[in-house]
């Protein structure tokens, strides 16, 4: 072979391989490394999400359904919840009624509670049409299961997740039925809708038959499931009428006790380390940890770092920071700013 | 010639206390191109979108195991300072990211795999307790000190870029990455002091300066690449050495010759990280910049 040949041949190699690696770095820009499956950078579940009010109704008493909007709000499930942030920076944890289909739009429904912690009367008064709600990307800890046959209970507000639910189970050509319990028919939402599905539906209210009669869950064809979302009293009665062979999903309301907003002493235990230490009403749980553990990282002490961030194995929490998402939230603290909602607190430390 | 060897020498008069400032930055009115026709210059600085979310979890990943390690408490003060400032520095450019998708150019194909270089190449691995894990936290260890090298000289370079100014850079970004790049000057010896406490070994310093080197200027490259091939207003740009050349003249990158400069200096028996930079400038910064200040830029 002569040599002009012989480098023409090199050339040509070259230039294919040029091209091919240029190919594959274009499709996958860090070739040849793969890529995480689900990415983190970028999609981090903390940020909020700028979202507008962009319509606002009360569709029974004392209860306020908000449409949201915004390109950039993530697909959903239903039984899904969203983190919401007020005006004031309170955020509450709201299911998502609408339909999963309708990309880009979340609708939330909340009920005034008088009495509560403060969330439900600020929402009402100040979430306008045109207002700006941040959220956070939906987390579902109250998943549909795939199933020929369901069996619904709602008590209150807590229809909202039902609701996606049930039409799911309606699309699938599911089996299914709905309790709808509440107060009167006049503070109940969503009546119209629910009674367009004719026999499937039974609603209560209290005020005209008292408690919603649970016995058909007691017959419920075996492989049906059970899901129910209200006050605690019904999901305990549900739990106890329900078959044996019908598993119960049950979605609790977050908040189960009311923070006082003051400052109580209580006791952490150390797990790891087998100690016990006592927090006092003026210190923070960081500080009384430190004392016993004083290699405990933290840094900026006021919540927003998520530097001492750490798992809680008992006992409740009462979460002061704005950082922790509700999954995290579910088994971790921040020290700095969070204490105890009970007297007693079991850390992985 | 003197009998004990060449040791790492700091500037004593340097120390100050770390702690994580509460920033805030507003990305509504960031242009694509923030430093205003320079597509290749905004795209290289960029980069840093890309790696250092996950660059900088992982940092505080690695050091939240290395706290036990620690012996000296003015050390693991620091140390821990330093882990709640690179927590903020991760969620501050991780902020850019869905702003970029928003403008058109969506960085996730690029950061996907950054994320599995840093959660799966260089995380925990299933090691057997031990020997193996603790040559392993060491390795890593010593990256984050070589890396540290780096943004130290970036956070210096940016402080002093008065060319991004003269051109009118957008005055939030130019905000995040002097708010960032004083804090890496504020705290730039740690990751070496820390290196220096729990194992020091010359030999590890070398090898894992030329690893960090190598992966920083192919991660580098490409990221650049990448952006200005998926730029939506530029269909047919490309990334060329010739235009870093050009910008490290210009003073809207860092030059070729003061990057080179940074090599010896890193590999020096003698050196220490407060050699270099000023940490009065990077705390006057701080004390001015409208992002950590309660965000009077968003």
């Amino acid at each position: 072979m002569s040599r002009a040949l012989k480098l023409a041949a090199v050339a040509g190699v070259a230039l294919l391989t040029r091209r091919a690696l240029k190919g594959r770095i274009a499709r996958s820009p860090l070739w040849p490394l793969p890529a995480l499956e689900t990415p983190v950078s970028g999609h981090s579940p903390r940020r909020w999400l700028p979202a507008l009010i962009v319509s606002r109704a009360e569709p029974a008493q004392g209860v306020l359904l908000l449409t949201l909007a915004s390109p950039e709000l993530p697909p959903w499930t239903p039984g899904a919840h969203v983190d919401v942030q007020l005006p004031s920076g309170l955020i509450r944890q709201y299911s998502l009624c609408g339909d999963p289909a309708d990309a880009g739009r979340y609708t939330i429904a909340i009920r005034l509670v008088e009495d509560g912690r403060g969330g439900s009367r600020e929402a009402h008064a100040q979430l306008v049409e045109g207002a700006e709600l941040p959220v956070r990307p939906p987390r579902n800890r109250f998943p549909l299961v795939p199933s020929p046959s369901y069996a619904f209970v709602a008590g209150g507000i807590g229809i909202t997740p039902v609701l996606p639910m049930l039409r799911a189970a309606e699309a699938a050509g599911a089996e299914w039925t709905l309790l709808y319990g509440g107060r009167s028919r006049s503070s109940m939402p969503f009546l119209a809708e629910l009674e367009a599905y004719g026999p499937r539906v039974t609603v209560t209210a209290q005020d005209e038959a008292g408690l919603p009669d649970l016995t058909p869950l007691t017959g419920a064809a075996p492989g049906t499931l059970v899901y129910c979302c209200g006050p605690e009293p019904l999901m305990e009665a549900v739990e106890a009428a329900a078959a044996p062979h019908a598993p119960v999903h049950l979605e609790r309301f977050t908040a189960t006790a009311p923070t006082t907003g003051a400052s109580h002493p209580f006791t952490v235990e150390l797990h790891r380390s087998g100690r016990t230490i006592e927090v006092g009403r003026d210190e923070s749980t960081l500080t009384a940890v430190r004392r016993e553990l004083p290699d405990t990282p933290y840094s900026c002490a006021q919540g927003f770092c998520g530097t001492c961030q750490h798992r809680v194995l008992a006992g409740e929490v009462d979460h002061r920071d704005t950082l922790l998402t509700d999954q995290e939230r579910e088994d971790s603290m921040l020290l700095c700013v969070s204490r105890a909602r009970t007297d007693h607190l079991v850390l992985d430390l | 010639m003197s009998n004990t060897p060449p040791a790492p020498a700091p500037v004593a008069s340097e120390h100050i206390e770390l702690k994580a400032r509460n920033v805030s930055f507003g990305w509504e009115d960031t242009p694509l191109h923030w430093l205003p026709g320079d597509p290749f210059a905004t795209h290289t600085i960029n980069v840093l979108h890309l790696l250092l979310p996950a660059g900088e979890r992982w940092f505080v990943h690695v050091y939240k195991q290395v706290l036990p390690y620690i012996k000296d408490e003015r050390l693991r003060a620091d140390v821990v300072g330093f882990i709640g400032q690179e927590a903020m520095h991760a969620a501050a450019h991780d902020d850019v990211l869905p702003h970029l998708k928003r403008l058109g150019l969506d960085p996730t194909p690029y950061t996907a795999q950054v994320d599995w270089l840093f959660e799966k190449l260089l995380g925990d691995r299933t090691l057997p307790p031990g020997k193996a894990r603790h040559w392993w936290l060491m390795e890593r260890v010593a990256l984050i000190a070589a890396i540290e090298h780096y943004t130290a000289f970036l956070g210096d370079w940016v402080l002093n870029a008065d060319e991004l100014d003269r051109r009118g850079a957008d005055p939030v970004m130019l905000d995040l990455l002097r708010w960032h790049g004083a804090e890496e000057v504020e705290h730039r010896s740690v990751a070496f002091d820390l290196f220096m406490h729990v194992d020091g070994g010359y030999h590890r310093r070398a090898r894992t300066w030329a690893t960090a080197f190598t992966a920083l200027v192919f991660l580098w490259q490409r990221g650049t690449r990448f952006f200005m091939e998926n730029d939506p207003e530029l269909p047919a740009a490309k990334a060329s050495l010739g235009q870093f050349f050009r910008a490290g003249r210009q003073g809207t990158l860092p030059s070729a010759g003061a990057m080179l400069k940074s090599i010896p200096t890193y590999l020096s028996r003698t050196y220490h990280p407060s050699q270099e930079g000023s940490t009065a400038q990077a705390v006057a910064y701080l004390a001015s910049s409208p992002g950590a200040n309660g965000g009077a830029a968003a």
